[in-house]
């Protein structure tokens, strides 16, 4: 009875959660309300590929490829409800948004089974290029089918899906926990971390594999039919290398198979470049500068860690030392580029300033904490008390 | 006579030009205590790999409990009772102690994913029920202190063990064991043989094992079986095994 309570309880808390994000997104601005929309979809696209490749150990870099075809299933969709008449251009209605959502679910699922098969074969670097090329080739197929837009595109009636797309990140969230919970998940990490040692206890390395990319492309698919309709415009740009790259970048910085450290990679990663919008134009001598700097400092902290795998404290004097010769070092290379003709006069718009912060942040994140934000653990409630206890 | 649990009739494999295993012939019966020796590269661990279903025999048969299990895939093979441990330990590294052998118990799993994916009561109680037997497990394996560590932080000879734990965690009715004493101290190595006899005496397991430390294998087995470059050379109890003029020659090579 109370477990009943404690499940419904969830559900319910999801649910008001999500439409209360759903207000907060109405109230503001359509900027910010699409911003709020893709966020949720970059959340369950990074906790779906991490069931994947950091829970199952199927390295796969296509995953975009998945998000596409739920995508142009929900669209293909919508251009037949438009011709019969059904929906109008005015808008999906929610229901019909949800039937778009369940069918590409299946489509992006039977995707998944088809790279899946291959999988079973194929192996780390091997399995990455299958899935890399998959996601190409889907691409430019679709990019040639004047039936699904060509490179022009589609488009189709707007809905107001901003709930919708956090619930759908709660039940990708969810699901994952709960596999973790119990055996099944078990089954999963064990193909990750030996599957000769994993079949011969007698799990069924073949259907771990395909389940992972089932369920991770099935989720992905559903995240792509709310972008259809959040955007009501979608083409092939849309789900280039880039965005795969993004959310493969995402599982790894947030601990590969961590679900909180994708959740929380994925919301840094894609808020980051967005507040960098605001960045001013800064001289180019300056960001040189600044890079030379941080990248003294972290090359210190980096051999403090490394002398600190030797059974000593980072924080020695020698640490604080090189800390201060690494910004002294910062401001003097900052200085002498003021001095060369060739950069005082240039400066970097703040667009590009942005991807280069970006890119900054990547590297260092990498350098200082090579295993992810989280590593392999989860941050909930539980490691809460268990710090308080211990 | 009853029906042995395991028979190996003829079985062989070719590896190109190389015959790993060549005719090799041995019945096993329900709660012996096996050895199987010999030289490095005699192609003992490739027989169990053949009967754990690795590799697919290239001739003869391999029978479990009189059902021909040839070319059966290693999940399925685990599913019908037989399971093994690793020579280079293969433990899920990443994983807590006690994790490791609750993968070993899902094969005998009832519930189905979607439970699992959707955390119904039935999952729950199925997790909990393999994690107490896991726990059990580790309580006889004395392993049950280390049940929330990384199996990968385990010093060796616990590893060991915990492979055993893990292989006993599928309900097998034959246990393999590749070298479970490899690299063990002989204090270490006396209180495996005594685990090991536990097993048997008080599991019912009947016991395959690999092993090149011969006073563990002296003691420990009924009978045992010698290869040398894949064919048998000699069979028998203990004593007729030390005393056999081949495997003195396969072991220290001819007086020249």
């Amino acid at each position: 009875m109370k477990f009943w309570a404690v499940r419904l309880g969830s559900i319910g808390l999801a649910v008001l959660v999500s439409f209360g994000i759903g207000m907060i997104a109405q109230g503001s601005s359509g900027t910010v309300s699409r911003l709020i929309a893709l966020a949720g979809l970059y959340v369950t696209l990074a906790v779906s590929l991490n069931l994947i490749n950091g829970i199952t150990g199927q390295f796969s870099i296509g995953h975009a490829a998945f998000y596409q075809v739920g995508s142009y299933t929900a669209a293909f969709l919508a251009s037949i409800l438009l011709s019969r008449g059904v929906i109008s251009n005015l808008g999906t209605p929610i229901p019909w948004v949800l039937v778009a959502v369940a069918t590409s679910l299946v489509t992006a699922g039977i995707a998944g089974l088809f790279i899946g098969l291959p999988s079973l074969r194929l192996r780390g670097d091997y399995l990455a290029i299958v899935t890399l090329g998959f996601g190409e080739i889907l691409r430019i197929i679709i990019q040639n089918t004047p039936q699904l837009g060509g490179s022009y595109g589609i488009n189709s009636p707007k809905a107001f899906v901003v709930p919708y797309v956090w619930m759908l990140t709660f039940l990708c969230v969810g699901v994952c926990r709960n596999l973790l919970q119990t055996a099944h998940g078990l089954s999963f990490l064990s193909v990750r971390e030996d599957e000769v040692a994993s079949s011969a206890m007698g799990v069924n390395v073949t259907r771990v594999k395909v389940a992972a990319f089932v369920i991770g492309s099935a989720f992905a698919g559903a995240a792509g039919a709310l972008l259809t309709f959040n955007e009501g415009f979608i083409n092939v740009n849309s789900f280039t290398m880039d965005v795969s790259f993004i959310i493969l970048t995402m599982v790894v910085l947030g601990g590969t198979g961590s679900v909180t450290g994708s959740i929380v990679a994925a919301l840094t990663l894609f808020i980051l470049p967005e507040v960098l919008r605001d960045a001013p134009a800064m001289p180019l001598n300056a960001v040189l500068g600044t890079l030379a700097g941080i990248a003294l400092l972290v090359g210190t902290i980096r051999l403090a860690m490394d002398h600190k795998g030797l059974g000593r404290s980072i924080w020695m004097p020698k640490t604080y030392m090189g800390i201060g010769i690494a910004v002294a070092g910062g401001v003097v290379v900052s200085v002498l580029a003021n001095y060369l003709p060739a950069l005082t006069n240039r400066t970097i718009p703040s667009a590009e300033l942005r991807m280069v912060i970006f890119s900054a942040v990547l590297v260092i994140m990498m350098l200082l904490r090579p295993q992810g934000i989280f590593g392999v653990r989860e941050l909930g409630l539980k490691s809460f008390f268990r710090r308080a206890n211990a | 006579m009853p029906e042995p649990i395991l028979s190996l009739q003829n079985a062989t494999i070719q590896f190109g030009g190389l015959v790993a295993v060549d005719n090799v012939t041995f019945d096993i019966n329900a709660g012996e205590l096996f050895g199987l020796i010999g030289p490095n590269g005699a192609g003992k661990t490739t027989c169990f790999n053949l009967v754990t279903g690795v590799y697919k025999p290239t001739g003869g048969n391999i029978l479990f409990k009189g059902k021909r299990i040839n070319g059966i895939p290693p999940h399925k093979v685990a599913k019908l009772g037989i399971a093994r441990t690793f020579q280079n330990i293969r433990l899920f590294g990443a994983l807590s102690v006690l994790d490791n052998v609750v993968i070993g118990g899902f094969l005998r799993n009832r519930t189905n994913i979607f439970a699992s994916m959707a955390y119904l009561p039935g999952a729950i109680r199925e997790t909990e029920r393999l994690r107490d037997q896991a726990m059990a497990l580790l309580e006889v394996m004395d392993l049950a202190d280390e049940a929330d560590g990384r199996a990968a932080d385990l010093p060796y000879g616990k590893q060991r063990r915990l492979e055993i734990a893990r292989a006993m965690a599928t309900q097998p009715d034959l246990l393999l064991l590749d070298e479970p004493a490899a690299g063990m101290n002989p204090q270490e190595s006396e209180d495996l043989m005594n685990t090991v006899r536990k097993l048997r005496d008080d599991f019912g397991k009947t016991v395959l094992l690999i092993e090149h430390d011969m006073k563990f294998v002296m003691n420990l087995c009924e009978r045992i079986v010698v290869l040398d470059h894949g064919e048998e050379i000699a069979r028998g109890v203990p004593v007729e095994i030390r005393n056999h003029p081949e495997v003195i020659k396969a072991y220290l090579g001819e007086a020249v």
